[in-house]
């Protein structure tokens, strides 16, 4: 059985409407006019248990909402969704001991105590006892690395200090589910980096399952095995990840700096330039149809090299790829 | 109602049986955890006190020249140190109280609400537990510098059955603004800004209540539509037991506030239920 089941997820929101200066806002109070919202259309979706499941899309494709509905804190419009057996908005509570839950933007951790105290609080909050609390604690601490922060209070704690314990806190009733919106968010390259590792570390040592947003490719390619892209409210894409790469990030674009003039007709067979200046060049390619290797000595030979660099799409590039043709 | 399916994902002992002990060792906590809170900031803490100085220098200025001006020394039964004992106390409930529902309201604004909602505990409960323990270290450091104030004015405090009775009656005041608050703040869910519904609310437990005037004073029609409202019940009760201790007081007292308590605690619940239902979060 999955661990998480969603079928034809349906949410839509009523927004109030007001037309613009004192005369809209007076007839919005005389009659109100509501606007609908379809935040999830339809979603249908399948997540196994220990599984890491990417879900991507840009700012207000739903994603959010979708995560909230599997917490049980939004009411969805129609459909079906079950969480480890549970259906979420009828059984919050029950549910609520088997899953854990970041929201990167907003802290649960209190923010003028040192994170320990909120551990102690969720202990008692999950009803653990206090010599597992306790252990849990140790192990956890150890696996984040954040044994040398819990004494001090949150508000003095880094960004990238505070998400790991966070998450920390989020695993101290050994949820089987873990839901992860957008862990990352204004971390550092760094930062990012060690929050994916001890997040993978849980996934292997405990079994967790994740189910992940993000708009950050980064994490979804270092964590994730499967991927959802939703863009509004819809799926438009839904695969493994190494099968997403194969596809999409093959285009690669090549910013190139000389030394000694170009010519100006500089040009490379299977490469489409998108610049030519006088001392460099902007240009792309599809790794499919056009090797690496030739463009590469191509460019080598063109004259002496001062720079180059290699960039693939962003994800909000790829899902655009995406979205374009499931519009076509 | 847990589904066969989810028993058997479940492992085993993850999760303890619901005791009583562990639910009400859950709002402890909380409550426990809100009073660290409130103590990493003794400044403020002792600052949010001091305004009571005030309050007890004006109030004392205004009487002594009202009781001047009647030539008797007591109105309505209370003395002037008896009323400025009143006054202490009532201030000292008003003061330290709570304001759960600009805490609803922000939560609901910044989404942080999510966070408190997929937690195994009655949200209600939650903020109850959290606000007593702001009130309590509040109302704790008012009393405090309050009595030492009204003392050097008046002389000596009411006896020590004034402060336990008052001390009790002011758990259940607290519970029934609690619900008061609860129900400003719920209307958060709805109209997320609730800043007229608390200033209504505030008015009516300034008059109406007793925070300005012991309701002795006040001509016997509006006594009687102001003991038959609630707000009385938040601040006159408990202020008016501490000067005049007696058994008959404190189970009127008692009396009123559960009636009131049984009545705006179930509308309460009546709406939580709602409004959980139909709540909009905030940000993506």
């Amino acid at each position: 059985m999955p661990a998480i089941s969603v079928r034809n997820l349906r949410k839509t929101f009523q927004m109030k409407r007001k037309a613009a200066g004192l005369r809209g806002s007076l007839r919005a109070l005389w009659r109100p006019s509501y606007q609908s919202i379809e935040a999830v259309r339809g979603l249908s979706f399948e997540m196994e248990d220990g599984e890491l499941l990417g879900f991507i899309g840009p700012n207000g494709a739903g994603k959010s909402t979708t995560i909230k509905i599997l917490t049980g804190i939004l009411h969805p419009s129609g459909g079906e969704a079950t969480v480890l057996g549970h259906v979420p908005w009828q059984q919050r509570q029950d549910l609520a001991f088997q899953i854990g839950s970041v929201f990167g933007q907003r802290p649960q951790l209190w923010y003028h105590l040192p994170a320990v105290d909120t551990f102690y609080l969720f202990g008692k909050i999950y009803e653990i006892d206090d010599s597992s609390l306790q252990r849990r604690i140790s192990f956890l601490a150890e696996a984040f690395e954040i044994e040398e922060l819990l004494e001090t209070p949150v508000r003095k704690l880094s960004l990238g200090q505070r998400m790991r314990c966070e998450v920390a806190a989020s695993l101290l009733h050994r949820p089987r589910v873990l839901l992860l919106d957008e862990p990352s968010i204004g971390l550092d390259v760094v930062a990012k980096q060690r929050l994916r590792m001890t997040i993978q570390r849980m996934n292997e040592l405990e079994g967790v399952g994740v189910l992940l947003t993000s708009h950050d490719a980064g994490d979804i390619e270092t964590l994730c095995r499967r991927v959802i892209i939703v863009n509004h409210g819809e799926i438009v894409y839904r695969d493994k990840v190494s099968s997403l790469k194969r596809r999409y990030l093959t285009v690669k674009t090549v910013d190139v700096r000389y030394n000694e003039q170009l010519a100006p007709d500089f040009s490379l067979p299977g490469v489409e330039m998108v610049k030519v200046g006088r001392y460099g060049a902007k240009m792309r390619f599809d790794t499919r149809v056009t090797p690496v290797e030739p463009v590469i000595s191509g460019l080598a030979a063109a004259g002496s090299l001062a720079d180059v660099t290699v960039s693939e799409p962003s994800l909000e590039d790829v899902i655009s790829a995406i979205y374009a043709r499931t519009e076509a | 109602m847990r589904s066969r399916e989810a028993g058997a994902l479940a492992v085993e002992g993850r999760v303890r049986e619901h005791s009583a002990a562990a639910v009400a060792g859950k709002y402890w906590a909380v409550f426990r955890t809100q009073l660290l809170n409130s103590l990493a900031y003794p400044i403020d803490l002792l600052g949010r006190s001091l305004l009571i100085v005030l309050f007890m220098w004006i109030f004392m200025n205004l009487w002594r020249v009202t009781y001047g001006a009647t030539g008797e020394s007591s109105i309505a039964g209370l003395t002037l140190a008896d009323t400025m004992w009143y006054l202490m106390m009532a201030e000292a409930v008003m003061l330290s109280k709570h304001d759960l529902s600009e805490t609803f309201s922000e939560q609901v604004k910044d989404g942080s609400v999510a966070y408190l909602l997929n937690k195994p505990f009655n949200f209600i409960l939650y903020h109850f537990a959290a606000g007593l323990g702001d009130s309590l270290l509040a109302f704790a450091g008012n009393l405090l510098i309050g009595s030492a104030v009204v003392w050097l004015m008046v002389g000596p405090p009411p006896g020590i059955a004034g402060w336990i009775f008052a001390g009790a009656a002011v758990v259940l005041s607290w519970l029934l603004d609690f619900c008061f608050s609860a129900l400003i703040g719920l209307s958060a869910f709805v109209v997320e800004e609730t800043n007229a519904f608390r200033w209504i609310y505030q008015k009516f437990l300034l008059l109406l209540g007793g925070v300005l005037i012991p309701l002795d004073f006040f001509p016997t029609w509006l006594q009687t539509i102001s003991l038959n409202l609630p707000f009385a019940w938040i601040i006159y009760g408990p202020a008016r037991l501490f000067v005049e201790p007696s058994l008959t007081r404190l189970g009127h007292v008692f009396l009123q506030q559960c009636i009131w308590l049984a009545v705006v605690g179930g509308i309460v619940w009546v709406i939580y239920r709602r409004a959980v239902a139909r709540l909009v979060i905030n940000g993506g």
